[in-house]
C-alpha cells in the first residue's frame, strides 16, 4: 500500500509570539493601566454584560501616547501583520499598501471575573497579550484560561474509540491557553473564545485587539 | 401605495421547551436535601472544580422516592417536548425505547457549569431543583446559556444587530426556575453562566436518546 498522506483541512490558523524581555514593559504597563482603571477609561458601550470583577478600558488603548503603550502596539501589531504574511498570499509591501486600523482595550480580572464565549464581527485579525497571569489556584486548572471554540460545531456528534483521542489539531473539543506573562496569541476573529473565571487572589491583565484592513 | 406585509417564518430554527413539572417540583425540598448529603458522602472527584459539584450520571438508576419521582416526570418532560416538535405518528413515538443519563449539579456562588454539549445524544434536559434570587447587579448570574449555533454571524450591521426573537443573533439565555425543565438539542452547546448569589443552584441534568425497535449504531454511553 502506498503511503498515507494526511493534512488538515478547513483548519483555523492560531500564532503565538513571546516578548522577551518582558518584565520592564509589564510592570510599566500594569501600572499605567491600574492607575487608570476609572470610569474615565471604562468602556462607556459594553458589548455584554458588565461585571463588577472585571474592568474593561475604552478601545482607544494604542492611541494613548505613554511609551509602554505605543512599545506594545509595535509588538502585538507587528505580530498580526508577520500573521496576515504567513497565513495569505500577501506580502509585506502588500500590506504596507493597506490601511491597519484596530481598536484595542485592556482587561482587569479579580476574583471570580470571566468573560463570555464571543467573537468580534466586522474584524479579521484578533490578538490577547498578557499583561499579567494572576496567581494559579492549586486544584483550579481552568482559572482564568483563554478557551477557543471548535469552529467544527456538530462534528462531535458521533463519538466512538476511533475519533475520541484524535491528535491535538483534530481533537474534537474546545483549545485551551494559560496564558502567561509576555505571551501574544493570534487567531482569526471569528473564532468564538472565551475566559473561565479566574480564582486567583490578586489581578489578571490582558490587552486585546481587534483588526482590519482596507 | 398600500405595501402588503411580508411573510415572516422562522427557518432553521432550533427548538427550546419549557416544561413546567408539578409532580418533580413537590419533592425539590427532598431533592435538595439529598443531593447535599451526597455531596458530603460521595468524594468529588479529582480534578472538579470546587465551585461546581457534579454527581456520577447514575442519578436515575437511584432507588430514593424523590429522584424517582423527579426522574420519571423529567423523562415525561423530555418526550413532551419531542412530541411537539416531531412528525412521528404516536404509535411509532411510543415504541421508541428512551435511554437517559442524569447527574445532579449544584453550581456554588462564584461558580458555573462550562460549556458543554452532549455525543450520541439527541436532547439534553436541564430541571431546576433550587435556585437563588436574581442577582440585581448581573443579568446572565446562573442562567442556561445556549450559545449561538447559526452559521453566519460573523457579519453584523445596524440592521441585524438588533433583531427581534427569535431572530436576535448571539447566545439565548433562559433563567432556571425551580420546578421547570428546559428541554434543548443535546448537539447544543451550552453552559450555566457565572452565579453571583449567596445560595447555589440545584439543577439536574439528563441526556436522552430515543432507540427504535432493533435499531443499531447506537454506540454505548
Amino acid at each position: 500500500m502506498s503511503a498515507l498522506n494526511v493534512r488538515p483541512l478547513f483548519a483555523v490558523p492560531f500564532g503565538e509570539a513571546r516578548l522577551a524581555p518582558c518584565e520592564r514593559l509589564n510592570h510599566e504597563l500594569e501600572a499605567l493601566f491600574l492607575q487608570r482603571e476609572t470610569e474615565e477609561h471604562r468602556n462607556p458601550s459594553p458589548s455584554h454584560i458588565p461585571q463588577a470583577e472585571t474592568f474593561e478600558s475604552r478601545f482607544n488603548l494604542f492611541r494613548w501616547s505613554e511609551p509602554c503603550v505605543q512599545e506594545l502596539r509595535r509588538f502585538m501589531l507587528d505580530a498580526v501583520a508577520r500573521m496576515v504574511i504567513e497565513t495569505t498570499t500577501l506580502r509585506a509591501e502588500d500590506i504596507a499598501r493597506l490601511k491597519f486600523h484596530n481598536h484595542t482595550w485592556f482587561h482587569i480580572s479579580r476574583h471570580a471575573g470571566s468573560f463570555i464565549a464571543h467573537n468580534h464581527p466586522l474584524a479579521s485579525w484578533s490578538a490577547v497579550y498578557c499583561v499579567r497571569a494572576g496567581e494559579s489556584v492549586p486544584g483550579q486548572p481552568d482559572s482564568g484560561v483563554l478557551k477557543f471554540l471548535d469552529t467544527r460545531q456538530g462534528a462531535d456528534a458521533y463519538i466512538d474509540p476511533a475519533n475520541a483521542t484524535l491528535q491535538r489539531a483534530y481533537a474534537l473539543r474546545a483549545f485551551e491557553m494559560q496564558l502567561t506573562a509576555g505571551q501574544l496569541v493570534v487567531f482569526p476573529s471569528y473564532v468564538f473564545h472565551e475566559v473561565a473565571p479566574f480564582y486567583g487572589r490578586d489581578t489578571r491583565i490582558t490587552v486585546a485587539t481587534n483588526c482590519w484592513f482596507d | 401605495m398600500m405595501l402588503t406585509p411580508p411573510l415572516v417564518v422562522p427557518i432553521l430554527a432550533t427548538p427550546f421547551g419549557v416544561v413546567p413539572l408539578p409532580e418533580a417540583a413537590a419533592g425539590n425540598a427532598a431533592l435538595a436535601t439529598l443531593f447535599v448529603a451526597r455531596m458530603r458522602t460521595d468524594p468529588r472527584p479529582t480534578g472538579q472544580d470546587p465551585h461546581c459539584y457534579r454527581s456520577g450520571d447514575d442519578l436515575l438508576d437511584w432507588p430514593e422516592p424523590a429522584v424517582r419521582q423527579a426522574g420519571a416526570a423529567i423523562l415525561r418532560g423530555v418526550c413532551a417536548v419531542v412530541r411537539e416538535v416531531n412528525e412521528l405518528p404516536e404509535a411509532q413515538l411510543t415504541a421508541l425505547a428512551v435511554q437517559a443519563r442524569g447527574w445532579f449539579t449544584v453550581v456554588a456562588p462564584n461558580g458555573r457549569v462550562p460549556a458543554a454539549n452532549y455525543p450520541l445524544t439527541a436532547w439534553c434536559g436541564v430541571y431546576c431543583v433550587a435556585a437563588p434570587e436574581a442577582s440585581a447587579t448581573r443579568a446572565d448570574s446562573g442562567v442556561l446559556r445556549l450559545y449561538e449555533s447559526r452559521l453566519g454571524t460573523m457579519f453584523a450591521d445596524a440592521s441585524t444587530a438588533a433583531m427581534r426573537k427569535p431572530y436576535t443573533p448571539g447566545h439565548y439565555g433562559w433563567r432556571p426556575v425551580p420546578g421547570q425543565l428546559a428541554v434543548f438539542p443535546a448537539s447544543l452547546t451550552h453552559e450555566i453562566a457565572l452565579l453571583k448569589a449567596a445560595t447555589p443552584l440545584v439543577l439536574v441534568t439528563v441526556r436522552v436518546r430515543f432507540v427504535a425497535p432493533g435499531q443499531l449504531g447506537l454506540a454505548r454511553w
